[in-house]
């Protein structure tokens, strides 16, 4: 087990390590569900709900489960905080929950949380697990902002259901299209990559 | 014990506690849940029934089925609205299952007669920007006070009166043909909808 301290524990799941910009992870959802600027908020926060309950109860019971059943204990754990957010959105976000439809129950097989319990919280203390849980929900929350956000505002000319450009703004349809997320997304990663050299140089020099 | 035996005690116990935790949630959560669809329904209702009736529609309701109003003949629920006993209208949800992709479920409200009162979209998957200005305009809006004599039936382009959007015609074509359909079924079916009684209409 490696003493990892906090901040580095936060900078690289939210930055450094963030799960969509360097890992490439948990692309169903993203690509899914980023056509708006709230989806993105709302499926972020809920992935990001269900990865600190899962991170947490890994972390508790990680001693507890033995090796060769670890995977489907995990996958139990996961289940059962999805159901929990799914009905409690249902409850008492019915809208949101609504518009987020089917992808809320598939954040069960999101490779990102199930990354998580198994590279992270299976390894590290309960604290370590939450600050992990936390930054890389939040980082995963950020990819999913800002990729609805493009979209929106390309794609129907709104930022959270305003109108940014008035009315003479013809949107560019093809963003709120499936193609358009795979070319907002790299585009994204472009910038993204081009940010992380820069601040290394930096730091460097 | 052997190996297997005792994993397997482990993952029972894990989905034992897994469970237990789901059926306190679901304990809690089932009234509100309750609730939130209730308010979604009566939020539909008074968008597609008129205004003034004084009984309960979402609790006044029977389950008919017919090919026209959905190619499953599944049952829909028959929401009636009425003013101091006389018929006023009555609200249901009619499929379209001629969308450009996947059924849209349409909630019409028409008015004892014949007039349809108002029409909504509760759940489509058309496409973003094109077909879903059925949706995201006021195109529903045309459809008031149409009856099956008064109007022509059928986009601009098939030669009726209701506007098809550039680059889109499939679905207003199937969202007018559906709403046709289902005001065909009420019109000949009028006294069926309102005389049946709640309690032995269900079939």
């Amino acid at each position: 087990m490696s003493k990892t301290n906090s901040k580095e524990i936060i900078i690289n799941g939210f930055w450094s390590n963030n799960n969509i910009f360097v890992q490439l992870l948990g692309m169903c959802p993203t690509l899914g569900v980023s056509t708006s600027v709230e989806n993105g908020i709302g499926m972020g926060l809920a992935t990001t709900a269900v990865l600190l309950g899962s991170n947490v109860v890994i972390a508790m019971v990680r001693k507890l489960i033995p090796n060769d059943v670890r995977i489907p204990a995990f996958i139990i754990i996961i289940a059962s905080f999805v159901t929990i957010i799914d009905l409690t959105m249902n409850a008492f976000v019915h809208d949101l929950h609504k518009v987020l439809g089917i992808f809320i129950p598939l954040i069960v097989v999101n490779c990102v949380i199930l990354g998580r319990a198994e590279a992270f919280a299976s390894k590290h203390s309960i604290w370590d697990s939450i600050l992990d849980a936390i930054s890389t929900g939040l980082g995963f929350t950020l990819a999913l902002v800002l990729l609805g956000g493009v979209r929106e505002l390309l794609g129907s000319g709104q930022l959270l259901g305003h109108d940014v450009f008035g009315a003479s703004f013809q949107p560019a349809l093809g963003f709120i299209l499936p193609p358009g997320a795979f070319i907002a997304l790299g585009f994204i990663l472009v910038a993204f990559k081009w940010i992380d050299q820069k601040s290394q140089a930096k730091s460097q020099a | 014990m052997p190996h297997f035996l005792k994993m397997g005690v482990i993952l029972m116990i894990v989905g034992l506690i897994g469970s237990t935790f789901l059926a306190v949630v679901d304990n809690v959560t089932r009234a509100p849940i309750a609730e939130s669809k209730r308010q979604e329904l009566l939020n539909a209702l008074s968008q597609v029934l008129p205004k003034g009736f004084d009984n309960a529609p979402e609790k006044d309701l029977i389950l008919l089925a017919d090919k026209r109003i959905n190619r499953q003949e599944k049952p829909v629920e028959f929401y009636r609205a009425r003013k101091a006993g006389a018929n006023m209208a009555a609200a249901f949800k009619v499929t379209a299952p001629d969308g450009y992709s996947g059924n849209i479920d349409i909630l019409m409200g028409v008015a004892s007669g014949g007039a349809i009162v108002g029409i909504q979209i509760v759940s489509h998957a058309e496409t973003p920007g094109l077909g879903d200005k059925v949706v995201k305009t006021d195109w529903p809006k045309a459809f008031a006070g149409k009856t099956l004599k008064n109007a022509k039936w059928g986009v601009k382009k098939d030669g009726g009166e209701f506007d098809q959007f550039a680059g889109a015609t499939i679905t207003p074509r199937a969202v007018v043909g559906a709403v046709k359909r289902g005001l065909e079924y009420f019109v000949e079916n009028e006294d069926k909808i309102f005389k049946t009684p709640t309690a032995e209409a269900v079939k």
